[in-house]
């Protein structure tokens, strides 16, 4: 069975054939694709332009870029066409992913934010005239990484999501919010009840505490 | 050796793409020479993608995938490969961390821009983050001072400069009421708290009232950016602050 089939056969309501939709059905946490998945999925869509893998990864990313991109500022609109510029640069450039750098929910994260910035950009300029933006892996590291270097980073990553896992879910939401958000500062001090002025400590402490349980958490 | 880095939170709102963008190109030239920081920013980036993961979906239009898969079939949509090459259509810190695409920039600077160029020390990197800004002549601040504006392309409004200064003469005293980042390109100086060289980085707030004092070894040339309002002290530095618009 092929790795769409096989994502979309795992989760519960969507068990029958897989359709090309973005109505998605309600997926518990345990039907998200895991890691491996992903990569498996960007190399369906690299190797053999496979639409199926193509759409089980839209489904998964797009509605989350859209939610990233309002939640930061972005009008709905916008950002949905930004989420399926993304999408576009995700199924285009696939051939240059390599899962040994970096995982694709990094990569996924790189794309919006890089074309979030370069809108912001065109916007600026009043340059309304390109419709897209080049957007590359340089994101990953750099590609002369040796073998040992990549299982470095693979490791490096799990052990970054494994610290987030940990962290609490004051400090959780203060990093959620400084990405998320399109004032993070104020937001954080209305959520958490803040001075503004104490805002960027509690940032820096929960870095540091990301930083401890990164170094803390076994390969 | 770079010992004075941004700390976690700014790198952070660099990697998060919430800063704006004066305090973001002055960041970014940090990152350019700073394996390190280089290094957090990929960690950040982790990060985002970890949010993202665990980000609520949206809903989106029901046609949303099949317009995507139309621009993926249309021949022009999304860019072909050698689009890539256009200018200014990068991001500022992945260009940032990867100082070898910058062979990118196809526009070719023009003589105003070639001649500022020249005017820099032998060796002196120009920061990558600062391609398709533009700087003016160097101009005359006090003795052995001098300044140049930089306009970004993208926030014509930032308050970016830079200052070049000379051996054993001082910056401009002043206080600010904003965040004052400071990247050294050239040089070094030392601000009565610690020294700072070639490629070290300094963010102060209003609660530091600082006078940098360049090394007596050489020049020394800084790319800065103030968010608020900057109190200078005495005449020269009155100018500065009116000159730069603060």
């Amino acid at each position: 069975m092929d790795i769409a089939r096989r994502v979309i056969a795992r989760a519960p309501a969507a068990a029958g054939a897989p359709r090309l939709t973005v109505v998605t059905p309600q997926r518990g946490r345990g039907a998200m694709p895991t890691s491996e998945e992903l990569n498996e999925l960007v190399r369906a869509v690299a190797t053999n332009g496979d639409r199926q893998a193509f759409a089980v990864l839209f489904k998964h990313f797009a509605p989350r870029v859209v939610t990233y991109l309002v939640r930061g500022g972005t009008p709905a609109a916008s950002a949905e066409e930004l989420a399926q510029e993304a999408m576009v640069v995700l199924w285009r450039k696939a051939a240059s992913f390599d899962p040994a750098r970096a995982g694709v929910s990094t990569w996924v994260f790189t794309i919006a934010r890089n074309l979030r910035i370069d809108r912001h950009r065109r916007d600026g300029r009043g340059d309304a005239g390109s419709d897209h933006a080049d957007v590359d892996l340089d994101a990953q590291p750099d590609p002369a990484a040796s073998p040992d270097e990549a299982l470095d980073a693979r490791q490096h990553e799990r052990r970054i999501h494994a610290a987030l896992h940990r962290l609490s879910a004051e400090q959780a939401r203060v990093l959620h919010l400084s990405y998320f958000a399109e004032a993070p500062h104020a937001e954080i001090a209305r959520e958490l009840g803040l001075p503004l002025g104490t805002v960027k400590s509690r940032i820096r402490l929960a870095m540091i505490n990301l930083r401890r349980l990164i170094d803390a958490t076994d390969p | 050796m770079i010992r004075h880095h941004p700390d976690d939170a700014l790198l952070m709102a660099l990697a998060a793409d919430r800063l704006a963008r004066g305090p973001a190109v002055v960041t970014a030239a940090h990152a350019e020479g700073c394996a390190h920081c280089r290094a957090r920013l990929r960690e950040l980036d982790v990060v985002g993608g970890a949010l993202l993961e665990a980000a609520e979906p949206a809903v989106l239009a029901p046609e949303a995938l099949a317009r995507t898969l139309a621009r993926i079939d249309a021949p022009e949509a999304g860019g072909v490969p050698g689009d890539a090459l256009r200018a200014e259509s990068t991001s500022t810190h992945r260009t940032a961390r990867s100082p070898r695409s910058a062979p990118k920039q196809a526009a070719a600077p023009s003589r105003a821009e070639l001649r500022f160029l020249a005017s820099l020390p032998a060796g002196m990197a120009w920061p990558y983050s600062l391609r398709g800004s533009t700087t003016t002549p160097w101009r005359w601040l006090g003795p052995g001072m001098r300044w140049s504006r930089v306009t970004l392309a993208d926030d014509r409004g930032a308050n970016v400069f830079l200052l070049r200064i000379a051996a054993g003469k001082s910056l401009p005293a002043h206080t600010h009421d904003g965040i004052e980042l400071t990247q050294v390109l050239h040089g070094a100086f030392d601000d009565g708290r610690e020294r700072f060289d070639a490629g070290d980085f300094d963010e102060a707030d209003g609660s530091i009232h600082h006078q940098p004092v360049v090394e007596p070894g050489g020049e020394c040339i800084c790319l800065a950016s103030v968010e608020g309002r900057v109190a200078f002290d005495g005449r020269v530095a009155r100018v500065l602050g009116s000159l730069v618009g603060m």
